[in-house]
């Protein structure tokens, strides 16, 4: 039996419809499922073993209960990026939320798994040593015996930024490298604008710096803000 | 029709010309030529590659090659590397050192990608080949630090040992870590790269094995030495010219100087491990690698740090950025679109990317494209799926088409961010000499696939991930499948009735279906599988595959003949 298996389009066609019976295979045909097979026994524990929340999506494989699924196969958990962007979505992507990551799309962002651990790992050391973690696993404040990372934010700026308290002794010190670290970010006006340092302490409330020595705010601030007095 | 030249020549010459051609192609099409040329062929060939361990079988290879000294095979799809293939899937290498160990016996180098390896096969590996002398694993598991004090023990003949990226179980020996079962008279180290074990390096070993192995140029460490050490060891073996480091917290002004001759002499670095060094010390660093070819680095190096790049490295040729935070909703360092645009401005010889960031344009992405037509890897990452174009909020169909249009020379490309039918028109157009495409959360339809399928002549290699391609595509260019290496898709909506229809009417593929939701045939054949993993082979169906995996019976393809 010749079996025509020459590409059905040419290149060029890039015509939206293709008839899937011109010159490729016939889908119609029927196939003996006795021609397919599984590799080793049945070993219900091996398939289940490695599940991911296929199980949360398509529920609990029942011993021999044939299931209808759909075609189009729907995870029924609604895509946080869906949601976001209002996309039609027309396949699912399965989540698993054994990972550590949750909420998060298996294998994505496609990074390894050493890759991973290796990150996950350096951020817990320095969880460790210093610091409470916020929810999404990022200390606020993080660092060793020789270092003091906490987060700076300026107002009205997008990205916050790291600074290494431990390099300054003095509130003088600390701000000249903030601004210098935040030049590009500052928009003078004509009449110059002023900031306001303020720190957020280990109760969470948030304080104007320069009021404690300098010790003392070593030890008690977790994260620190820049605020745009009203110019 | 008896040709004349084969025996106008004697076979010793013929095969004295034979051993000048290495690459694989051509070594091929030499075989083709006549029988005695296949002949003389087979027996001279030293440098056997093997993409898919499951093409072909152990016995098929050293029947037609018998005196092979190089070796490589690749085991699992690529996507097992985050984590789609579940485990237990195969790519089992324990078979080809047990066939290899017979018949190689003067085998010099294995090289290993994605396969699982067994202590057991390490230790044979180093008892069965005297002349042993390059041992890669890529990607590999299976083994722990017993195997590695095999090699280290009785491979005298060992130049490289290189571990990249693989998971090595740390067994505690009491025979002491597994660096000093290198024998004192043990001299002809020139590559190591350890920089994937998790354990403690013997410091003391390994200075010692540093320090008298005069042609060592690779050297490649773990988190467990630090940078400070690094230095001492950089003494000892100034000749060294490629290095990696874990833990480089210690980076302080007075470290940095006492490396900075190193690091001018240096063609390649990684510090992807490297997740505490903040942005100022790596603009520092690589300020000094004037002689920089290839980087590996943490988002933390930012836009500034990829300018200081451009600026300094003239001779880059190949940069990865790796997200610090890939699972943080915003941004957390100043890393844009911009970074990538510098580099390809500002460093002519820059050909393979790979580059996660969370915005992009179609600017930059036709800029990039302008500035670098020599460019034969792209891989963008952006980190969240469907992102658009940051400054139109259009798709990224155009920008990736540029890529493929001005690129010529493109063969390996990973798209992302939000793509519709019309950039796999493109690459289908443009992308004539692609090799591997990786495609995820992209297209419309099917005839997105049917784009790649009947466009790029040379594809070997296409993997996709959620993306609305089925039946059809996949059907209607059933024959390109024959041409490529393999196919993998995951999660799209190809049904297990057109997978049953492929393994049946195509002989020479064997047509995989991952699945751990159970056997497939217990839902409906509309009913899409999970993952599929179709490859060309003359070995036919594998035979140790897990449960999880399904395919055509061994009678249906006896019976198709």
């Amino acid at each position: 039996m010749e079996l025509q298996l020459a590409l059905a389009l040419p290149v060029h066609n890039s015509v939206k419809g293709f008839d899937l019976n011109d010159g490729g295979i016939e889908s119609k045909e029927p196939v003996a499922s006795r021609l397919w097979s599984y590799g080793g026994s049945l070993e219900s524990k091996k398939c289940l073993k490695n599940k991911r929340s296929s199980e949360e999506a398509f529920g609990k494989m029942g011993g021999g209960v044939p299931q209808i699924f759909p075609l189009m196969v729907w995870s029924g958990q609604p895509n946080e990026e869906d949601d976001r962007k209002g996309q039609n979505r027309k396949t699912s992507s399965i989540v698993n939320k054994n990972e550590v990551e949750e909420n998060h799309v298996v294998g994505w962002p496609p990074i390894k798994s050493w890759m991973k651990k290796q990150l996950h790992q350096q951020q817990q050391q320095q969880h460790h040593q210093a610091g409470r973690v916020k929810n999404d696993g990022v200390a606020e404040r993080s660092g060793g015996r020789n270092s003091l990372y906490v987060k700076v934010k300026m107002e009205g700026v997008a990205i916050a930024r790291k600074i290494d308290l431990r390099l300054f002794h003095s509130y003088q010190a600390l701000t000249n490298t903030l601004i210098s670290m935040f030049d590009k970010e500052q928009k003078f006006d004509k009449n110059g604008v002023n900031y306001t340092l303020t720190y957020q302490d280990k109760e969470g409330d948030w304080l104007l710096a320069g009021d404690v020595p300098w010790q003392t705010f070593i030890e008690s601030v977790q994260r620190l803000g820049i605020l745009r007095n009203g110019g | 029709m008896k040709m004349m030249m084969g025996s106008s020549f004697p076979e010793e010459v013929l095969e004295h010309v034979f051993s000048f051609i290495e690459r694989d192609k051509d070594r091929n099409a030499i075989s083709t030529v006549c029988q005695s040329w296949y002949e003389i062929e087979r027996w001279s060939r030293r440098r056997v590659f093997v993409g898919n361990c499951y093409a072909v079988s152990p016995a098929i290879l050293i029947k037609r090659f018998p005196d092979v000294r190089c070796l490589e095979l690749k085991g699992k799809p690529h996507f097992a590397d985050f984590n789609l293939v579940p485990e237990g899937w195969g790519a089992y290498v324990a078979p080809w050192i047990a066939a290899a160990s017979s018949a190689y016996p003067w085998l010099e180098e294995i090289r290993l990608k994605r396969m699982v390896i067994p202590d057991d096969s390490l230790e044979l590996i180093s008892k069965s080949f005297k002349n042993f002398k390059v041992l890669v694993l890529s990607s590999c598991e299976g083994f722990s630090t017993e195997g590695l004090a095999a090699i280290a023990a009785n491979c005298r003949n060992l130049r490289e040992l290189d571990l990249r990226e693989s998971e090595v179980e740390d067994l505690n020996q009491s025979s002491g870590h597994w660096l000093s079962h290198f024998p004192d008279n043990y001299t002809s180290l020139v590559s190591l790269n350890i920089a994937c074990l998790n354990s403690d390096v013997s410091f003391t070993a390994l200075e010692r094995l540093v320090g008298r192995c005069p042609n060592l140029r690779t050297l490649r460490l773990n988190r467990a030495v630090p940078l400070d050490r690094l230095a001492i060891l950089l003494r000892r073996a100034p000749q060294l010219v490629e290095l990696g480091t874990g833990e480089a917290s210690d980076l302080r002004p007075d470290v940095l100087s006492n490396l900075s001759g190193a690091f001018s002499r240096l063609t390649s670095l990684n510090l992807s491990y490297a997740a505490t060094i903040q942005s100022s010390d790596l603009i520092k660093l690589v300020s000094q690698c004037q002689n920089l070819q290839k980087l590996w680095v943490l988002d933390y190096i930012e836009d500034l740090g990829l300018e200081a790049l451009a600026a300094s490295c003239k001779d880059l040729r190949e940069l990865r950025v790796f997200p610090s935070e890939p699972f943080g909703v915003e941004p957390n360092v100043l890393l844009t679109e911009q970074g990538l645009v510098s580099v390809s401005e500002g460093c002519p010889k820059l050909h393979s990317v790979l580059y996660f960031c969370r915005q992009m344009s179609n600017d930059a992405l036709r800029t990039i494209a302008r500035n670098r037509p020599n460019m034969t890897r792209f891989r963008l990452c952006i980190i969240e799926p469907r992102t658009p174009d940051y400054l139109t909020l259009e798709s990224l169909d155009m920008g990736f088409g540029a890529i493929v249009e001005h690129c010529k020379d493109l063969r390996r490309l990973s798209l992302s961010g939000l793509l519709t039918d019309r950039v796999f028109e493109y690459i289908g157009t443009y992308g004539k000499k692609l090799e591997m495409l990786s495609v995820a959360f992209a297209g419309d339809s099917d005839l997105g696939l049917h784009h790649i399928l009947s466009g790029c002549e040379n594809l070997r290699k296409l993997e996709i991930r959620d993306c609305p391609f089925g039946d059809k595509a996949l059907l209607a260019n059933a024959a390109k499948l024959e041409t490529m290496r393999s196919l993998w898709m995951s999660s799209c909506s190809v049904s297990f009735g057109a997978c049953k229809l492929l393994g049946q009417k195509m002989p020479m593929l064997n047509v995989e279906v991952i699945d751990e939701r159970g056997p497939p045939d217990s839902r409906p054949e509309s009913c899409p599988v999970e993952k599929l993993y179709i490859y060309r082979t003359v070995s036919g169906p594998r035979l140790d595959m897990p449960g999880f995996v399904w395919t055509k019976d061994e009678d249906s393809a006896l019976g198709l003949s």
